[in-house]
């Protein structure tokens, strides 16, 4: 009887989970949790303590190459990494292989640069999309100009006073990409090992786990992952914004994956075994 | 006939390969920035190229699809709708998402049209991950016992009220969460990475000598 009546669990309208998953992450985000952030990532340290240690004027390449499908991962790790290097007094050039993070990027730079009062031009620029990563990779390695020769808002590259004393990869501090897809490969195998300049990176916590053999060789320098990455970021930063924003619905969906597979193996050891 | 279809083909892709890869061995400025640039503008406008055969392959082949009023036509109407609904605000907003610290159509349309659907397509996963965890996870091996240990651990790691929780049962251990997560992910996790990426590293590698030498011809739409 009892058998029969917990496995009836097993076969639960999967919209009542649906139901269940969509309180869990709604709850959090009305009412905060608050749960402190104890341990910070050492991956991501890493990211911050490279930035932290480079001299201000440095140039970063950030190159943003994430969709709104990835955005509440990796929008709040590029605002980080961004703030990092305004704070920092570091030039900023923002790149994308990919049409959708267009839009994205725009965001950043209508609300970040106010509050570090930083100038389009002077101290970032947004250069616009390319459709073929191998090609400008391997560019970026001889001379940005000939293939950014203006940036999205038409004007020259090579005139603008953020790109002075910038020709390729060795004038840059780093080059960082945050991104959802295998594009990180890429910028290791094309940009950081050939060229030399230090690579970054931000990607999906699905991902994260792929990219251990780079930050054990030191092709990457660091590495942020996921949300958890840029709750840590923003907690290193002091500035907490949507990554620790959205840390306590992640908490709370995560654990009820765990519950869920436990309690459905359990009734199953019962049924059978009791 | 025969030269342009086959030989011409197979003779520019060994002579273009060739020189790509002695390329990068050659650290003269010829090789290094001549050549390379050049070759870059030409994959740009390749690429630029592939984009318009696609649309239009996309087109065409969803045409078909309306004009034989196939399975999940209705889906096909959509793409022409999503379509004029970018690249319309694209044209009359001469391709700029802003206009000082104002939306252009297009931004509009990316920021209201685009971001929420690609969003909501993504997050519609995350439903469906646990709805399948719940009824596929089952522990019913040594295997899948040690994979469900290592995800319990990663999945608390991640996260944390994992660290609290892990802090005040397991704290009198000594070992801390992070701890044990780092030594997964750099560990067993880069192990059998490295070993993925290896085997890729090669297969890559004998695959290109292959398109090179003219044995691999697949891209040429035929065996």
């Amino acid at each position: 009887m009892f058998k029969e009546y917990i496995s009836k669990f097993l076969k639960l309208d999967r919209r009542w989970i649906f139901l269940l998953l969509t309180i869990v992450i709604f709850v959090p985000i009305i009412k905060p949790l608050g749960l402190p952030n104890i341990s910070i990532g050492s991956n991501t340290k890493r990211v911050y303590d490279f930035i932290e240690a480079l001299p201000e004027g440095g140039f970063a390449l950030l190159s943003l190459d994430y969709d709104p499908s990835t955005r509440p991962e990796l929008h709040p790790q590029a605002i980080a990494v961004i703030r990092h290097c305004f704070r920092k007094n570091i030039r900023v050039a923002i790149m994308t292989f990919l049409p959708g993070a267009t839009g994205l990027i725009d965001e950043i730079v209508e609300k970040i640069p106010k509050e570090y009062n930083k100038k389009d031009g002077i101290d970032y620029v947004v250069l616009p999309y390319q459709p073929n990563y191998v090609a400008v990779m391997t560019q970026l390695g001889s001379d940005i100009y000939g293939i950014f020769r203006t940036d999205t808002k038409g004007r020259s590259t090579k005139d603008l006073p953020v790109m002075k004393g910038i020709k390729s990869y060795k004038d840059m501090s780093f080059a960082m990409c945050i991104t959802g897809t295998a594009l990180l490969d890429a910028w290791v195998a094309y940009a950081g090992d050939k060229y030399k300049v230090p690579m970054l990176g931000g990607v999906t916590a699905v991902s994260q786990p792929g990219y251990g053999p780079y930050l054990q060789k030191g092709q990457l320098k660091g590495l942020i992952g996921g949300m958890k990455g840029a709750a840590d970021y923003e907690t290193l930063l002091k500035k907490l914004d949507r990554g620790t924003k959205g840390i306590d619905s992640l908490n709370l969906a995560h654990f009820l994956v765990l519950i869920l597979i436990i309690t459905s193996n359990i009734i199953i050891l019962i049924t059978k075994y009791l | 006939m025969k030269f342009f279809k086959r030989n011409l083909p197979l003779v520019l892709v060994f002579i273009v390969g060739m020189v790509t890869l002695a390329s990068y061995y050659v650290p003269h400025r010829a090789s290094q920035e001549v050549y390379l640039d050049t070759m870059n503008k030409w994959v740009n406008i390749i690429a630029a190229f592939a984009f318009l055969l696609g649309l239009l392959s996309l087109f065409y082949s969803h045409y078909h699809k309306i004009k034989k009023k196939a399975d999940g036509w209705g889906y096909s109407l959509f793409v022409y709708i999503g379509f004029l609904a970018m690249i319309i605000p694209a044209i009359v907003s001469e391709g700029q998402q802003l206009d000082g610290p104002n939306l252009t159509s297009l931004g509009w349309a990316f920021r209201f049209i685009y971001n929420t659907l690609a969003a909501t397509m993504f997050s519609v996963l995350a439903f469906y991950i646990v709805s399948t965890a719940f009824r596929s996870f089952r522990i019913k091996s040594m295997q899948a016992f040690v994979l469900f240990l290592a995800a319990m651990v990663l999945i608390m790691g991640r996260v944390p009220l994992g660290d609290l929780l892990w802090s005040k049962i397991l704290g009198w251990t000594g070992m801390s969460l992070a701890d044990l997560v780092e030594w997964i992910m750099h560990v067993p996790a880069v192990a059998a990475r490295r070993g993925i990426m290896i085997g890729i590293a090669i297969g890559a590698a004998v695959i290109s000598l292959k398109i090179i030498f003219g044995i691999e011809r697949q891209y040429m739409g035929k065996d």
